[in-house]
């Protein structure tokens, strides 16, 4: 039977970004159990840590983590950043999509989604609204407001269920969500570790964790200031698309598009658009409106022939080998720890970035597997813990490249270390929606591997000192133990007195002390 | 000066040698002779494996070579207490009584290496120095008498198993025989035939029953025999490379304790049977070759202890029949035949 093509489109439907990811909730990252719940605390983690150094305030945060029944958990998180004005609450956890990080601009998250992922997750799950207690300042005065929401998924927007002032002692938002499909692990995929894993990569920040047994973690800060904001930084000619000059070209106030060029991107002086002219003959005085798309191509095509400086790098905030390396010792309390920032270089001609390293060897260093102390690999991208795709992974793949025995680690897999390895970017390039690996390219790569031989070679040191004073303890040892031994016995069986021997054994000591290893014969 | 004294006084110079050093402020050091494969030469005018002259440097100054200096001490102290008292211990007993001692030995086998590291660098055997193998000899039967201690012993009246060769057999004395020769046999069947058929008055001969490879006590008992009185040592033991290694053993020594050769092997002695003539000559009931005992001839063809053109020939002619025989694989012809036909036609040949 025929249909006519009016029937068949009546089945067509628009869907809004709510619906669409609740369809599709893997896209967010919330697929298994134990990913999901590491999911919900990276979201509400670095949302939390982004707005208060915003703010100006140095982070804290309390995670409360409730178990119900089986898989059934309640999650309450609270911060102590600048709070949501009433009015932008349910924006701000029930819209998708709506948010302040679509700039060109380092940060820790980046779509705008985190926040409202949650609550789509946990009403996805449970049926249960979600509630917000958010204190701010208005003026002067301090206000508390008490939301309970659900999240309308058809219309993209939060519908009120109650409502209420509230008393608060400071700042800071509040929100309490109900889950269930999910499973709280201590595995290296875990929420656990994903918060001891943030503690390296944020060593200004405090946690405190009640974990579902109501055992009660407390992170300590290692630092004491705020990292400065990065600042937004205009795109670099090579990173930009025709698109994106299209793009620029509609929503610009320039009269002229050699100005909007000089204007909205990076290393663009007014001699290369001269170039740009002379060797494209487009007119570049005319109107952005009038840009054509086979024009935008044009341009986009003559960035790449042409040399440029490279982006700048004002943008971009390391953590810094200092405060990588406090956080290292206060989370795992190892014997020794190096760390190192590169100088910051560039990705796929335009794109600027910078490696940050550093090695644990002992203390706490490593990963308990069973009786045996394993290698761990800590993955970051801007300070934010990578816990999943590990096996994709630049960071991954350019640490297996790097022969480690070279640096005095025979057995790479079964070490007593920590490697921590983060890259800072505006733009990370991620290899999937998930944003848990990084993309392999050639200079990333280049970098990760300089940045992590360079601290090997200084633990390599270490474990050699060590292994030295060790053995030359043990060797004088031997010496002060066993020449009075023999010097004895040989005077017994000979059937003569002991002679006078100190100096004999000063001669033997001194030698193991301080000549090192003695040539077998 | 008697034995006795010799070791006694061989052991307290090892002391000396670490005091001298001591009292001129030197760091002691004791040269004990390489016992490397490299340092292990065959002597072809002696015809037995000796060592060379490399040595190596046991230095107080080394933090593992000082250890091996210690309980090399310690057993040289113990040892000479032994001789002292006329007693022998066994090395596993001297390594229980190194419990006591202010130096560890790792395991049985490290005391060992110090025991053959005591022997080599005072130039002789453990038996010398009191320390015993566990095993005990072969057993041996034929009119000698000889005297252990004050007993003595004839071994036609020691039973139908004969005289057991004691692990003190350096301080038996041989009092006594009418014997003109020694045949050695590989196994106790063999020996019991020998018995049996009355072989010892057939042939005025000694038998002894080797029980497989022969034992440090076994070698120096053939090899006194041969030297102190005279006696043709013959070896009879299965056809295959196993036996004829048996053999060769007894006759030039082996590799591993080539510091002690001198007084165990018999450069004299004889390779009788059984060999792939006579496998071929008797037509002797057979198994083929197995992989292990090809490989083992080929082995043994290239050792310069095989090196003579008889040896050469009997290998090559093995490996191209491809079969090995068993020693009592003679009864094929009745139980008497060894003794009747084969022991009188191989002693011809070989007189």
């Amino acid at each position: 039977m025929e249909r006519e093509a009016a029937e068949l489109f009546e089945e067509f439907k628009e869907l809004t970004a709510s619906e669409f990811f609740r369809r599709n909730k893997q896209m967010l990252g919330f697929s298994g159990k134990i990913r999901s719940l590491t999911m919900v605390f990276h979201e509400l983690i670095t949302n939390s840590l982004d707005a208060s150094e915003e703010a100006g305030i140095l982070p804290e945060i309390k995670i409360d983590l409730k178990r119900l029944d089986k898989d059934h958990y309640i999650l309450r998180h609270t911060d102590n950043g600048p709070g949501i004005p009433e009015d932008y609450i349910t924006k701000v956890y029930s819209t998708m999509f709506a948010g302040s990080k679509f700039r060109n601009i380092q940060s820790r998250g980046q779509q705008g989604l985190g926040c409202s992922g949650c609550v789509l997750l946990s009403q996805m799950t449970t049926g249960k609204p979600a509630k917000v207690v958010s204190g701010y300042k208005d003026g002067d005065t301090l206000k508390g407001v008490e939301i309970t929401f659900k999240m309308d998924v058809k219309k993209n927007k939060g519908l009120i269920l109650d409502k209420k002032d509230v008393e608060v002692q400071s700042t800071g938002v509040s929100i309490e969500l109900h889950f269930k499909d999910v499973s709280y692990s201590l595995s290296e995929q875990g929420a656990y570790e994903y918060i001891r894993r943030t503690m390296i990569g944020n060593p200004h920040a405090k946690i405190t964790f009640r974990d579902p047994t109501g055992h009660k973690y407390i992170f300590n800060r290692a630092a004491d200031f705020i990292p400065p904001l990065p600042k937004e930084v205009l795109p670099h000619p090579k990173g930009v698309t025709a698109d994106d000059l299209i793009f620029m070209a509609k929503h610009t106030d320039k009269r002229r598009f050699r100005s909007l060029l000089t204007s909205n991107l990076s290393r663009m002086s007014t001699k290369r658009v001269n170039e740009i002219e002379a060797i494209t003959g487009i007119d570049l005085n005319k109107r952005p409106k009038d840009m054509k798309w086979e024009e935008a191509e044009e341009i986009v095509e003559t960035f790449a022939k042409m040399d440029f400086m490279a982006p700048p790098t004002s943008g971009l905030i390391p953590i810094g080998k200092e405060q990588i390396e406090k956080g290292i010792r206060e989370i795992l309390n190892p014997e020794f720890v190096a760390t190192t920032t590169r100088k910051p270089k560039t990705f796929r001609g335009g794109v600027s970035f910078i490696i940050e390293a550093g090695v644990a060897y002992g203390g706490d260093s490593g990963r308990m597997v069973g009786e045996q102390k394993k290698a761990e690999i800590m993955r970051f991208a801007n300070r934010v813990p990578l816990a999943f795709d590990q096996g994709s992974c630049a960071i991954t793949e350019a640490l297996k490249s790097v022969d480690w025995k070279r640096y005095g680690i025979r057995d790479m897999d079964n070490a007593p270390i920590t490697i921590f390895v983060n890259i800072i970017s505006t733009n990370v390039p991620y290899l999937s929606t998930g944003k848990q690996s990084v993309a392999p390219e050639p200079e990333i790569l280049h970098e990760v591997r300089q940045a992590t031989m360079k601290i090997a070679r200084s633990m390599q040191k270490y474990i050699r000192a060590k292994k030295a004073a060790k053995e030359e303890a043990l060797r004088a040892k031997v010496f002060e133990n066993l020449v009075p031994v023999i010097i004895r016995e040989a005077a017994v069986l000979a059937e003569k007195d002991v002679p006078e021997y100190d100096a004999v054994l000063a001669k033997v000591t001194r030698k193991a002390k301080y000549e090192g290893v003695v040539e077998d014969e | 000066m008697n034995k006795k004294d010799i070791t006694v006084n061989k052991l307290k110079s090892l002391g000396d040698i670490i005091l001298e050093d001591v009292e001129k402020n030197n760091v002691p050091a004791i040269k004990v002779p390489s016992r490397g494969t490299s340092n292990i030469v065959y002597d072809n005018e002696k015809r037995y494996y000796v060592l060379g002259d490399r040595y190596g440097k046991r230095s107080l100054g080394n933090v593992k070579q000082i250890s091996k200096i210690a309980q090399m001490v310690y057993v040289a102290n113990f040892c000479k207490d032994l001789v002292r008292r006329g007693k022998t211990a066994t090395l596993r007993e001297m390594y229980y009584v190194s419990e006591g001692w202010d130096v560890d030995f790792g395991d049985q086998q490290e005391s060992n290496i110090v025991g053959e590291d005591l022997e080599v660098t005072l130039g002789m055997t453990r038996e010398d120095l009191g320390l015993m193998p566990e095993e005990d000899g072969a057993s041996v039967y034929g009119n000698i008498t000889i005297q252990d201690d004050d007993v003595e012993i004839n071994a036609l009246r020691a039973g139908k198993s004969g005289y057991t060769i004691s692990p003190t057999i350096d301080e038996v004395k041989f009092l006594d025989h009418d014997v003109e020769r020694v045949i050695a046999v590989e196994t106790m069947g063999m020996f019991h035939r020998m018995v049996q058929e009355d072989a010892y008055k057939k042939f005025n001969t000694l038998i002894v029953g080797l029980k497989g490879q022969a034992a440090r006590a076994t070698r120096r008992f053939l090899k006194r025999v041969n030297e102190e009185l005279n006696l043709p040592v013959y070896i009879m033991n299965d056809g295959d490379p196993w036996g004829f290694h048996i053999a060769m053993v007894i006759i030039s020594g082996s590799a591993k304790l080539a510091h002690v050769n001198h007084q165990l092997a018999t450069p004299d002695a004889k390779f009788m049977g059984v060999t792939a003539s006579d496998i071929i000559n008797y037509d002797l009931p057979t198994d083929p070759l197995k992989d292990i005992d090809v490989l083992r001839l080929k082995e043994l063809s290239k050792d310069p202890r095989y090196k003579d053109d008889a040896w050469q020939v009997e290998i090559k002619k093995m490996l191209k029949i491809g079969k090995k025989a068993e020693q009592q694989s003679f009864s094929k012809y009745g139980l008497e035949y060894v003794v009747e036909t084969y022991l009188p036609e191989k002693l011809d040949a070989m007189e």
